[in-house]
């Protein structure tokens, strides 16, 4: 591993995690504003996490090592996946780094301990939501490799890495299908992170409840640990998002300057795909669990459409 | 004229656009929301027609997007919009045959069965040497098909329109790409297509049912009366 790797990994997952608990905050202020209510603090995510973590952390008698290791499991994984997406400072690819399809098999993996752990403490609304999440799971993941397959066709890489660089100081997305590839990532970012047509992440409604469901037993610091996963993950998404369809802003050469530029510009570009989302989430309603493919065919009919594109025209 | 590739890139720009609205037209349900996709859609068209014309630089695709702005943009639109207003439906929930999900997977089907078979129809004289222009063919008779499965696949007569209105995008796509479509047919179609509207908006009575109630309602407002007792009195 080379040094500008080395620090690619400190700056990116620093940045990562610093700036995640934000953008959790500004849609809940976009959403709070859409609704006439004055929403939290700006900074209410940082304060919430602070709390949780000086909190106590109380396992149920029934549950097992799953339940322990799991906000552990989800942290890590996110962190890990915090190296595959270039937010400030592109390196160069090493080994394996950056690997589209590593990337989702390591959410992938947080997914299924997170289902576990819903499972693991044995109550009624955990297993609920666990077999939820998991019959959605068998739905969005052909949808997600068929998004990114097509990103890769794309963009002529599987490397996360290489695409940022190739689309390094480029004013607007290389071609056109690369908006198709946008409009995708967004319904896989809205799926992934549960956000509302597909899961309410606000309520503790049973009717409602996805992965709030699964993380209702946890508390304390494990909770602040899973709702900092959440927040890492939909930080990255916004981030492959940004670097389809605003790439410029990440410096390719290093110096201070650059990166702290990157860093103010990609703090900008999170907290445009933020408020949309939020306004995304008030314009429309919760949809019916059995109408999500509805959803999810919009994002597959243009993957495959791009690819399409791509290969023919 | 401006330069081949930056027009490329913004025709190749509409293209996408245009079949993201057609996805739009084929699953949304929000009868308001239809409408403007259709006037994005067609404004899309007018924009694709002076992007070309800076290409070729052919007046005649000037006059297209012109005629195509009044008409689509603004009148057709107004027409239907007015007639939402008065029969107060918002928003279009019955499919026939179809579901939005699965009409999105036939239209993958026919967008790559259109590829296929104009690649053959095409191939030595367009593809190789224009293919952009043989895109836009296939968006346009894509774009056609698309429409027709509005028709069948939704229940509202209103819907039914726009897919008619949509359908008849895809010919105008087509025609700008591949053919030069002759001003004058352009004009007829226009024409036909607003008297289609005008005759939806008279009818109103009827545009908030589909086919089957419809007929019902012209009885109830004793409208062609002796038509149907002539029908009833046949053997």
């Amino acid at each position: 591993m080379s040094v500008s790797f080395a620090v690619f990994a400190v700056l990116n997952i620093g940045f990562v995690l610093l700036v995640s608990p934000l953008f959790m905050s500004l849609i809940k202020i976009v959403k709070a504003r859409a609704q006439g209510r004055r929403g939290p603090r700006l900074l209410q995510t940082y304060y919430n996490l602070a709390k949780l973590l000086r909190k106590e952390t109380i396992y149920s008698p029934v549950s097992s090592w799953v339940m322990r290791a799991t906000p552990y499991v989800c942290l890590s994984m996110a962190v890990v996946a915090a190296l595959f997406v270039p937010l400030l400072y592109i390196p160069e690819p090493v080994a394996g780094f950056g690997n589209v399809i590593l990337f989702l098999y390591l959410l992938g993996l947080a997914r299924f301990f997170t289902a576990l752990s819903g499972l693991d403490a044995g109550s009624t609304f955990g297993g609920m939501s666990s077999s939820r999440d998991m019959s959605l799971a068998a739905v969005i993941e052909p949808t997600s490799i068929v998004v990114m397959a097509a990103l890769a066709v794309v963009a002529r890489s599987l490397n996360f890495l290489e695409i940022a660089r190739n689309n390094a100081g480029m004013l607007f997305p290389a071609s056109a299908t690369m908006i198709l590839i946008g409009i995708s990532l967004f319904i896989i970012l809205v799926v992934e992170t549960g956000r509302i047509p597909v899961d309410n992440p606000e309520t503790h409604l049973e009717l409602t409840m996805v992965h709030e469901g699964m993380v209702l037993e946890q508390s304390g610091r494990n909770l602040a640990m899973m709702e900092y996963a959440g927040a890492i993950k939909q930080t990255l998404f916004i981030a492959i998002m940004v670097s389809v369809l605003m790439p410029f802003g990440p410096v390719t050469e290093l110096s201070a300057a650059g990166v702290l530029f990157a860093m103010g510009l990609f703090v900008v570009k999170g907290s445009v795909v933020s408020v949309i989302l939020g306004l995304f989430e008030s314009s429309i309603a919760k949809m019916r669990f059995f109408s999500l493919p509805n959803l999810f065919i919009i994002a597959y009919f243009f993957s495959v459409l791009t690819i399409f594109i791509e290969v023919f025209a | 004229m401006i330069e081949a590739p930056f027009v490329d890139g913004i025709v190749r720009f509409i293209f996408v656009a245009i079949v993201i609205t057609a996805v739009f037209l084929i699953s949304a349900r929000s009868l308001p929301f239809l409408l403007q996709t259709y006037r994005l859609q067609s404004l899309l068209l007018a924009a694709l027609a002076v992007a070309i014309f800076f290409a070729e630089g052919s007046t005649v695709l000037l006059w297209i997007a012109a005629l195509t702005v009044a008409s689509k943009v603004l009148v057709i639109p107004y027409f239907i919009g007015e007639i939402q207003e008065r029969i107060s439906i918002r928003r279009d929930l019955e499919f026939r045959y179809l579901a939005p999900a699965s009409s999105i997977l036939v239209s993958i089907a026919l967008i790559v069965g259109v590829y296929l078979s104009l690649g053959n129809i095409l191939s030595p004289v367009h593809a190789d040497a224009e293919p952009i222009f043989f895109f836009g063919a296939v968006i346009g008779i894509s774009l056609m098909l698309m429409g027709m499965l509005v028709l069948f696949s939704r229940k509202k007569a209103i819907t039914k329109v726009l897919g008619y209105l949509s359908m008849e995008n895809g010919v105008l796509i087509f025609g700008i790409c591949v053919t030069e479509l002759p001003f004058i047919m352009d004009v007829m179609i226009m024409i036909d297509l607003i008297i289609l509207v005008l005759l939806t908006t008279i009818l109103t009575v009827g545009i908030d049912s589909t086919i089957e109630v419809y007929e019902e309602k012209i009885r109830r407002y004793s409208l062609w009366n002796s038509l149907w007792k002539a029908r009833e009195d046949a053997p």
